[in-house]
C-alpha cells in the first residue's frame, strides 16, 4: 500500500464520517413564526383594561361637557316639522292647491276606447295561481353582510334584541319590548338561473369593530389651587391650546377617530342606504353629502346637504341624494355611537356615497 | 419655562397629525337592496259614495308599486295616523314610527260618471313633499287607468325612471290542451286586467307586436294554411294582409320605431331571410342574403340598427346589422343557442331566449354581447318583451307534460321579482306597448 492510497483512504474515511456525523446534508429547519400566547383569566383581562386607562377616563370626565351649549343643532321634533310643512294647512282643500296636471293629463276622457270584442261572452277573470316555486330562493334583500332568516316571531329591525314581557306579577323592571332582528339578507342578487346553493350564507368579511362604549364618568379630582400664571405662561398656554384644540374649549376635540370607529359609522349608514329603488342612472352617480351632528351623535336633518355629485345628470344626483339623506336619517334612532370625547372630530361629516359596487350586485 | 417651550414645540409638530382637515370624511360603498316601505292610505272621499272608489284606487296604486319589487306596502292596520282630510298637515312622526319612507295621500270625488283624483307624495324621513300635488280627471270606467297614472308619477319621482303601469300588452291567449290548443290575440293592461280579445280562435295566430304608438299590431296568422303577416288597428279591430307572395311564408314581423317600416322574415324554399317593407307603399327590401335562416329582427330605439338571430355559424346566434342591411357582426358567443332578441327601449341591452343544457333562459346582454346575464331558468322560457321604461321583461313560460300550460311572467332586469302575470287563460308571445297618453 503506497502512501497515496493511505492518504486517499484516510481522506475518504474522513469525508464519510463527516457526512454521517457532521450534519452537512441536514436540511435547514423550515422558517416558521412563533406567536406567544398567554392565557389569562377573565378577571385579569377585565382588570387589565378597566384599571390603567387614566387618560380615557379623564377625557370623558370633562366636567364642562354637559354645559357645552344648549344643543342648537338639535333635530326638530317631527311634530314641529309638520307645523311648517309645505302642504297648505288650510282645512279647505281648494282645487287650485293642486297644480294643473301636465300636458298629457288635460285629456278629460281616459276612456280606453276598447276595441269591439269578437266574442263578448269571454270575460276577464282572475287566473288561479300558477306553479309556485318549489325551491327556496335566497333572500330578495341584499345587504353588505348576509343575514340568516330571523326568528319568525321577531319584528324586523336593524338591531337584534330579545323580547321582554311583563311578568305575571307585573314586577318586571325592564320596559316591555318585542323581539326584533335584522331582516334576512343575501350579499348579492341571485337570479333564478343561478344556483341558489352558490349564494354565500355568511359574509367572509369579519365583523366591523364597534367603538367601545364611553367609559363611565370618573369623579374628577378637585383641582389643587394653582399659582397665578405669569403673562408669559398665558401666552405659551394659549399657543398650546390653539395648537391642540383650536381654542374651542367647549367642544371636546379629542384625537381623530380610529379606523374602528369610522368603520362602525360606515357600517351603520350602509345598513340603511337602500339603493334598490334607484334608477340605473342614479346608480351611476356618486354624491358627497355633508351633515352636521349633534353631540349625542344624531344628524341634524335640516343640515343634510348635497356637496357635489359626479357621474350622472342633475335629476339622477337628486335621486341619489334623496337615498343618501334617507340613509343618514333612518338608522339614528339611538345615535351613531360615536365617541363623545371626540365630538370636535365628527361634529361635521362628509359622506361620499359611491354606488359602484352596488351596480354589480 | 424651557419645558413648556419644548411642549409647545412638540405640540406644533404633532398638530398636523392630530388635527383633522375639515369635516370627518367617510366613503360608503356598500348599501342594501330592499323594497322601500310605502304607505298608501285609502283616498279621502270628497263626495258621497266615493269611499269605495277611494279604497279601490289605493289598492291598485299600491299593487302597482309593490309589483315592481322596489316597494313594500305597509298594511293599513299598522297606521297610527289616519288620513281623513287631504289638506290636513301630515303627521310625519306617526309615519316615521312605522318606518314608512314614502307616503301617498289622495282624494277622490265622483260626480255621475266623472271621477276626479288628486294626490300628494311625501318623503317621510325628510319631512317634505316630493314634487307638487297632481290631479287626474276621467270617467269612472277608466278609474284603473287613473290609478296607474298616479302610480306612474309616484314611481317616477322616487326612482327617477319613467313608470310603466299605464301601458298595455298584446299577447296570444291560449286555451285547451296542448294537442288542441286554441290561440287568439288579446290585449290587456300590463297587470293582466281588462283583457279584450282581438281575434277569434279559428286559426293559429303568433307573435303579435305593438307599434311604437300602440295603435296598431302586427301578427302572423295561419288562417290560409301558410303563415302570413297582418296589421291590425287596435281601436277599430280592422285588419289587412301586409305581406303575401305566392309560395312564400312570412312571419316574425316587427315595427320600426317610426311606425312606417316593418321588418320580417320571408321563407322561400329552405332559405329564410330578413326583409323590410314600407307599410304604406308595400315596397319590400331584402336586408340579408345568406343561405342560412335569419329571423326575429328587432330595431334599436333610433331605428338605425337591427338585432336578429341566425344559424349562419352553424348554431343559432345573435347578430347586429345596419337597418339598411349590410355586414352583420355576431354578438353572442356563449354556450348554447340564442334566439328572439329584443332591443331595450333604453338602447343599452338586448334581451334574448337562450337554450343551454336542456333548459331555457331569459337573459340580457350589452349590445356588444358583453355582460351576459341569465335571469330565469325553466323547462321552457321564451319570447321576451321590454316594459316601456326598459326596467322589466315579460315573457312566456310553459310547463312540462301533456297538461303543460303557457303563462306570462315578468322579471326585473336585475333578475329579481320574478312573478306570474295573471291572465284569464294561458298566454304566450307577449308584446309590451308604450306608455299611454
Amino acid at each position: 500500500m503506497n502512501t497515496g492510497q493511505v492518504i486517499s483512504g484516510i481522506g475518504h474515511a474522513g469525508l464519510i464520517g463527516w457526512v454521517l456525523f457532521g450534519g452537512v446534508f441536514r436540511s435547514e429547519p423550515l422558517p416558521f413564526e412563533v406567536t406567544e400566547v398567554s392565557v389569562i383569566s377573565t378577571d385579569a383581562f377585565d382588570a387589565l383594561f378597566a384599571g390603567p386607562q387614566p387618560e380615557t377616563g379623564t377625557e370623558v370626565a370633562l366636567p364642562v361637557q354637559p354645559e357645552v351649549e344648549p344643543d342648537p343643532v338639535e333635530t326638530p321634533a317631527p311634530d314641529e316639522v309638520v307645523v311648517t310643512d309645505p302642504p297648505e294647512p288650510a282645512p279647505e282643500p281648494e282645487p287650485e292647491v293642486i297644480p294643473e296636471p301636465p300636458a298629457p293629463e288635460p285629456e278629460p276622457e281616459i276612456a280606453d276606447a276598447p276595441p269591439v270584442q269578437p266574442q263578448p261572452e269571454q270575460q276577464a277573470v282572475i287566473a288561479p295561481e300558477v306553479s309556485p316555486r318549489a325551491v327556496p330562493r335566497p333572500s330578495e334583500r341584499v345587504a353588505p353582510e348576509a343575514v340568516q332568516p330571523p326568528d319568525p316571531e321577531a319584528a324586523p329591525d336593524e338591531v337584534e334584541q330579545e323580547a321582554v314581557a311583563q311578568d305575571e306579577a307585573g314586577e318586571t323592571v325592564a320596559e316591555e319590548q318585542e323581539a326584533t332582528a335584522p331582516e334576512e339578507a343575501a350579499t348579492e342578487i341571485v337570479t333564478e338561473a343561478e344556483e341558489p346553493a352558490g349564494a354565500p350564507t355568511s359574509s367572509p368579511r369579519p365583523p366591523a369593530r364597534r367603538p367601545s362604549p364611553p367609559t363611565e364618568t370618573v369623579e374628577a379630582p378637585t383641582p389643587a389651587p394653582t399659582p397665578t400664571p405669569t403673562p408669559t405662561d398665558n401666552a405659551v398656554n394659549d399657543a398650546l391650546a390653539e395648537a391642540l384644540g383650536g381654542g374651542e374649549d367647549e367642544v371636546p376635540q379629542g384625537p381623530p377617530l380610529s379606523a374602528g370607529e369610522k368603520d362602525a359609522l360606515r357600517v351603520a349608514v350602509s345598513n340603511c342606504w337602500n339603493v334598490g329603488s334607484l334608477s340605473s342612472e342614479a346608480l351611476m352617480t356618486t354624491v358627497v353629502v355633508a351633515v352636521d351632528m349633534t353631540q349625542d351623535s344624531k344628524p341634524v336633518t335640516s343640515s343634510i346637504r348635497l356637496v357635489s355629485s359626479s357621474g350622472g345628470s342633475t335629476a339622477a344626483a337628486n335621486q341619489a341624494f334623496e337615498a343618501a339623506r334617507r340613509a343618514i336619517i333612518r338608522c339614528t334612532r339611538d345615535g351613531y355611537n360615536l365617541p363623545v370625547e371626540k365630538y370636535g372630530q365628527w361634529k361635521e361629516i362628509e359622506m361620499t356615497f359611491n354606488p359602484e359596487r352596488m351596480r354589480i350586485k | 419655562m424651557m419645558v413648556r417651550l419644548l411642549c409647545l414645540l412638540a405640540a406644533l409638530i404633532a398638530a398636523p397629525v392630530l388635527a383633522q382637515d375639515g369635516p370627518l370624511r367617510i366613503e360608503i360603498t356598500e348599501g342594501v337592496i330592499e323594497p322601500l316601505p310605502v304607505a298608501v292610505p285609502n283616498l279621502v272621499p270628497e263626495t258621497e259614495g266615493s269611499a269605495e272608489m277611494g279604497a279601490q284606487l289605493a289598492r291598485v296604486i299600491a299593487a302597482d308599486l309593490t309589483g315592481t319589487g322596489l316597494f313594500r306596502e305597509l298594511p293599513s292596520s299598522a297606521f297610527i295616523s289616519q288620513v281623513s282630510d287631504f289638506g290636513a298637515p301630515v303627521q310625519y312622526a306617526d309615519w316615521k314610527a312605522i318606518n314608512a319612507q314614502a307616503l301617498v295621500t289622495g282624494a277622490v270625488s265622483v260626480n255621475g260618471d266623472q271621477i276626479n283624483v288628486k294626490f300628494r307624495l311625501y318623503d317621510v324621513f325628510s319631512g317634505a313633499e316630493l314634487g307638487d300635488g297632481l290631479q287626474f280627471a276621467g270617467t269612472t270606467d277608466g278609474w284603473r287607468r287613473i290609478a296607474h297614472k298616479v302610480a306612474d308619477v309616484v314611481y317616477s319621482r322616487i326612482t327617477g325612471e319613467t313608470g310603466y303601469f299605464d301601458s298595455r300588452v298584446v299577447y296570444v291567449s291560449e286555451t285547451g290542451p296542448k294537442a288542441d290548443r286554441r290561440k287568439r290575440l288579446a290585449v290587456m293592461d300590463y297587470d293582466g286586467a281588462n283583457v279584450q280579445y282581438l281575434t277569434g280562435s279559428e286559426s293559429i295566430v303568433l307573435a303579435p307586436r305593438f307599434s311604437a304608438s300602440g295603435d296598431r299590431v302586427l301578427y302572423t296568422s295561419y288562417e290560409t294554411g301558410f303563415p302570413r303577416i297582418y296589421v291590425l288597428d287596435v281601436g277599430s279591430v280592422q285588419r289587412r294582409v301586409l305581406e303575401s307572395q305566392p309560395g312564400t311564408m312570412s312571419f316574425a314581423p316587427r315595427f320600426a320605431p317610426n311606425g312606417q317600416t316593418v321588418v320580417y322574415s320571408l321563407s322561400q324554399g329552405s332559405n329564410t331571410d330578413i326583409f323590410s317593407m314600407d307599410i304604406n307603399s308595400g315596397a319590400a327590401t331584402r336586408l340579408t342574403s345568406a343561405p342560412s335562416i335569419e329571423t326575429a329582427p328587432s330595431f334599436n330605439p333610433d331605428g338605425t340598427q337591427i338585432v336578429f338571430e341566425s344559424d349562419r355559424s352553424g348554431t343559432q346566434q345573435l347578430y347586429v346589422m345596419p337597418a339598411s342591411g349590410g355586414e352583420a357582426r355576431r354578438i353572442s358567443f356563449g354556450e348554447g343557442r340564442y334566439g328572439t332578441p329584443v332591443w331595450s327601449p333604453r338602447g343599452d341591452l338586448v334581451a334574448f331566449t337562450k337554450q343551454s343544457k336542456g333548459r331555457f333562459h331569459i337573459g340580457v346582454m350589452r349590445t356588444d354581447g358583453s355582460e351576459e346575464r341569465l335571469l330565469t331558468a325553466s323547462f321552457l322560457d321564451e319570447g321576451p318583451t321590454w316594459s316601456p321604461n326598459g326596467r322589466v321583461i315579460m315573457f312566456a313560460r310553459e310547463t312540462q307534460g301533456a297538461t303543460g300550460r303557457s303563462t306570462l311572467y315578468s322579471v326585473d332586469i336585475t333578475g329579481r321579482n320574478l312573478r306570474p302575470v295573471r291572465t284569464p287563460d294561458g298566454g304566450s308571445d307577449p308584446s309590451w306597448g308604450p306608455l299611454q297618453r
